[in-house]
């Protein structure tokens, strides 16, 4: 019934599948990797960040600062070319003080509990009548002209030290900020400053009270005015009734924010874009670090609702920094830790975390041979 | 007469309900199939012949007078890159090629045809990623497949052609068992048992197609593509004794749909402008509205007693995940033009050369990507170029000749700039485009057989 109309020979036919066969054959598409095509994606730069393994730090991942009697907690940080610098409350001789470490690859501190012999460099002490005992909540920020601003919180508000060389810091010699009893919200004494720059140089102040985040402006930095009356960020509202999916959670953050890190940046489209990790509380008492941001220099800020950064080990204080190839977070964390005769103890420490998440780092440096 | 009319219904009821399909996430959808015809912007719906026809008009199947074999090889490059880093998305490259039989039917022409692209990485990859995570929707895994035709197609009458058949994937759905104890403390004294069941279940998607000669030089032509899904199944079940402390069971199951392609009306027209210059156009309509995202759908079920002495202080059951809230992707509806032009640079007694140009406009069909999803895409701008020779009475077996074609395919992806609504997105604003380079050739072998009647050579 079918007959082909060509003048196609046997022998002709011989020649051709063969060569036709042995294409097919060196095509063979079997055997090829996963590829990639997930290279180079764009982030916001704040996450999510995954907690460091093991082979990714010296010592107990994911924390990279430590120490049991001195407590580390609070930690701020600031690039400094290659190196990158930790500013973190320590407790020395019964007092809260502010301390310096470095590392070189973003994990290697100086100072850490493994590198015998060696320990934070005190920058920073409470010496000063309305200070008290205790210094808390640094926040580093470093202008254009190169000098170092670092603020920090006390008994009696927010101060204020300058540095050129990031060692030697010289303090306003009062508070340059502090608690207003007529803004209603304002419950507790200011803590928690994080400063960022406007895009016409003016100061922006972020800080916490009782449970919620207010924003404060500045031209010098010696004398702040509040933006708004009304915090930027509070406690979230709960779900409403009948929202939520089975096993799925509410918002994390509906008992109290607190600890902000802010961070503001020019996106690729050109807009000023503000961005705020910060310590989240829940009713139970747990504590996660999340995301709120905002495009512009006013307004409310709009929080991410998935946390950014959760080990359920009261992780608080986030301080971040970003390189060229991600950000590092670094937290509070609580570290356990089971010495001679079976002895558990508890204490806090920094750990770290990175993104994006599905980044290796690869092998932790040296440690640093000063601060 | 009579065997005539059973010819041509069983024609088309069998494109009605057996027809071939090739739709954009095909490889040959989005960089042509055949040198010739990708050289000519993908215009083809009118004019193509041979083993390309398998993918652009089945029905120009029974074109062909003699046995064509043809094979070729096509590398796609693609430099897109996101707020000004380059993704690496993996390039499509392989081997396009198979062949034409024509035969006789009862005095009714027809021919039967088979085509495939199969890449020389893989044969399919399946991925299924978070709905947040950008990614290069159109080009980075939806090419990453082989492309497999079988058409049937018949000349009732000179001047009508009438053909489709089938295109062949397989989805896959997978069952992994793990049962048996987990010791805890001593991870080499556990117990489990694997047992992986997976199948790879056959999908056909229907094409078909016509072509009308109006005259000597003037050809309108139309062809259809079904809609196809690949659906990825897969489930898995972990259950056993954990330390002698409890037990526990976790049970995934997962669906997604790793590739979609929406059905297609093609329309075109060939004109032979001259006896040296031919002009061909194609409007594709693409029903882009009813595309599925590649994003599974999990269900997931976790269940750990406590221990009868209860959970230890320090110790946090885990609780079962929450399941997805997906967000729709949303598309539009799109028509892409297409234009060609074939100029015969020289014509001797044992040789034709040719000069191909091609132009094709595919505004993307994505919504702009400003809330939690990251479906990245942008309007592509193709511009291609080809030349191609055809030696005559090469060998006293060959007698229609060898034809070799190269094609230089050259794609603009606009950048502009995706605006997120809630500044507190993890993926933030960014700008996207880039260029996708296809170059390839293909050789044909074709072997003539009778002439017939008013019809001429390409």
């Amino acid at each position: 019934m079918t007959s082909t109309r060509s003048g196609i020979t046997k022998s002709a036919a011989k020649r051709i599948l063969p060569v036709l066969l042995l294409a097919l054959g060196l095509s063979c598409a079997t055997t090829g990797d996963q590829g990639e095509g997930d290279v180079n994606l764009p982030n916001a730069g704040v996450g999510p960040f995954r907690k460091l393994d093991f082979d990714e730090v010296r010592g107990i991942a994911p924390f990279v600062l430590d120490e049991e009697p001195a407590a580390y907690r609070e930690p701020a940080v600031v690039g400094d070319g290659p190196s990158t610098i930790m500013y973190v409350v320590a407790t020395r001789d019964g007092k809260d003080r502010i301390v310096r470490s470095r590392a070189t690859d973003g994990r290697s501190f100086f100072g850490t509990s493994l590198q015998f012999g060696k320990k934070p460099v005190v920058v920073l002490s409470p010496d000063a009548p309305w200070e008290g005992n205790a210094l808390a909540g640094p926040f580093v920020l470093r202008l254009d002209s190169g000098e170092l601003l670092l603020f920090y919180a006390a008994a009696g508000g927010i101060g204020l030290a300058r540095s050129r060389d990031g060692v030697a810091f010289t303090k306003e010699p009062r508070p340059v900020f502090a608690r207003d009893p007529n803004v209603l919200w304002e419950t507790t004494e200011l803590r928690a400053p994080t400063a960022y720059v406007l895009p016409n140089g003016k100061l922006r102040m972020l800080y916490a009270s009782g449970v919620s985040i207010g924003e404060a402006e500045s031209a010098d930095g010696r004398t702040w005015t509040r933006v708004d009356p009304e915090p930027v960020l509070g406690p979230a509202a709960p779900a409403p009734p009948g929202y939520l999916l089975p096993n799925e959670k509410g918002p994390f953050d509906t008992a109290g924010v607190s600890d902000p890190c802010a961070s503001a940046r020019i996106t690729p489209s050109g807009r000023f874009h503000l961005r705020v990790l910060y310590t989240s509380l829940d009713p139970s008492g747990a504590t996660t670090i999340g995301l709120a941001a905002r495009y512009g220099d006013s307004g409310k800020l709009v929080r991410q609702t998935s946390p950014v950064y959760s080990a359920n080990q009261k992780e608080a204080a986030p301080a971040f920094v970003e390189g060229s190839g991600g950000t590092f977070l670094y937290v509070q964390q609580e570290r356990s830790n089971t010495g001679l005769g079976g002895k558990k103890t508890t204490y806090p420490a920094i750990a770290a975390a990175f993104a994006p998440a599905n980044v290796h780092l690869p092998e932790p440096s040296d440690f640093p041979e000063d601060p | 007469m009579a065997a005539r009319q059973v010819l041509v219904t069983a024609a088309i009821v069998s494109c009605c309900t057996l027809g071939a399909a090739e739709l954009r996430a095909n490889p040959p959808d989005t960089y042509g199939f055949g040198s010739r015809e990708t050289a000519m912007g993908g215009a083809m719906v009118a004019d193509v012949r041979g083993v390309s026809a398998n993918y652009y008009n089945p029905a120009a199947l029974a074109r062909s007078r003699g046995l064509e074999i043809s094979l070729g090889y096509l590398r796609a490059g693609h430099h897109l890159y996101m707020n000004g880093l380059d993704n690496h998305v993996d390039p499509v490259k392989g081997v396009n090629g198979g062949l034409v039989v024509p035969g006789r039917l009862f005095e009714i022409p027809f021919a039967f045809g088979i085509a495939i692209h199969l890449p020389d990485d893989r044969i399919s990859r399946v991925r299924a990623l978070r709905q947040e995570q950008p990614r290069w929707e159109l080009y980075d895994n939806r090419n990453q497949r082989l492309f497999l035709a079988a058409n049937l197609a018949i000349e009732p009458f000179p001047w009508l052609w009438i053909g489709g058949g089938l295109s062949f994937m397989s989805s896959t759905r997978g069952r992994l068992d793990i049962t048996g104890g987990a010791n805890l403390f001593r991870s080499d004294e556990s117990q489990l048992r694997h047992e992986v069941d997976a199948d790879l279940t056959a999908v056909r998607y229907p094409q078909a197609g016509m072509r009308v000669a109006l005259g000597d030089r003037v050809a309108l032509a139309a062809a259809y593509r079904g809609e196809f899904q690949l659906a990825l199944d897969l489930s898995a079940r972990l259950y056993g004794d954990v330390s002698g402390l409890t037990t526990a069971l976790y049970e995934l199951q997962t669906h997604s749909i790793n590739n979609f392609l929406p059905q297609q009306v093609v329309v075109g027209g060939a004109w032979n402008v001259t006896n040296h210059l031919k002009a061909t156009f194609d409007a594709t309509w693409i029903e882009w509205s009813a595309y599925k995202a590649p994003v599974a759908k999990l269900d997931v079920t976790l269940d750990i007693p406590p221990p009868p002495s209860g959970w230890p202080a320090n110790v946090q059951p885990p609780s079962s995940p929450a399941p997805l809230r997906i967000d729709t992707i949303r598309m539009r509806d799109r028509i892409v033009p297409r234009i060609g032009l074939e100029y015969r640079v020289l014509q001797l007694r044992l040789l034709d050369a040719f000069a191909r140009a091609g132009y094709e406009m595919a505004p993307s069909p994505i919504e702009s990507q400003t809330g939690v999803t990251n479906y990245v895409d942008r309007d592509r701008y193709t511009f291609s170029l080809g030349i191609g020779a055809t030696l005559k009475s090469f060998a006293k077996e060959l007698p229609a000749g060898v034809s070799l074609d190269l094609h230089l395919q050259w794609s603009e992806l606009r950048e502009e700039t995706t605006l997120k609504t809630n500044a507190a997105d993890f993926t933030g604003d960014f700008t996207a485009g880039g260029r996708i380079v296809n170059v390839g050739f293909t050789t044909t072998v074709a072997f003539d057989g009778p002439a017939r009647k008013g019809e001429g050579k390409k």
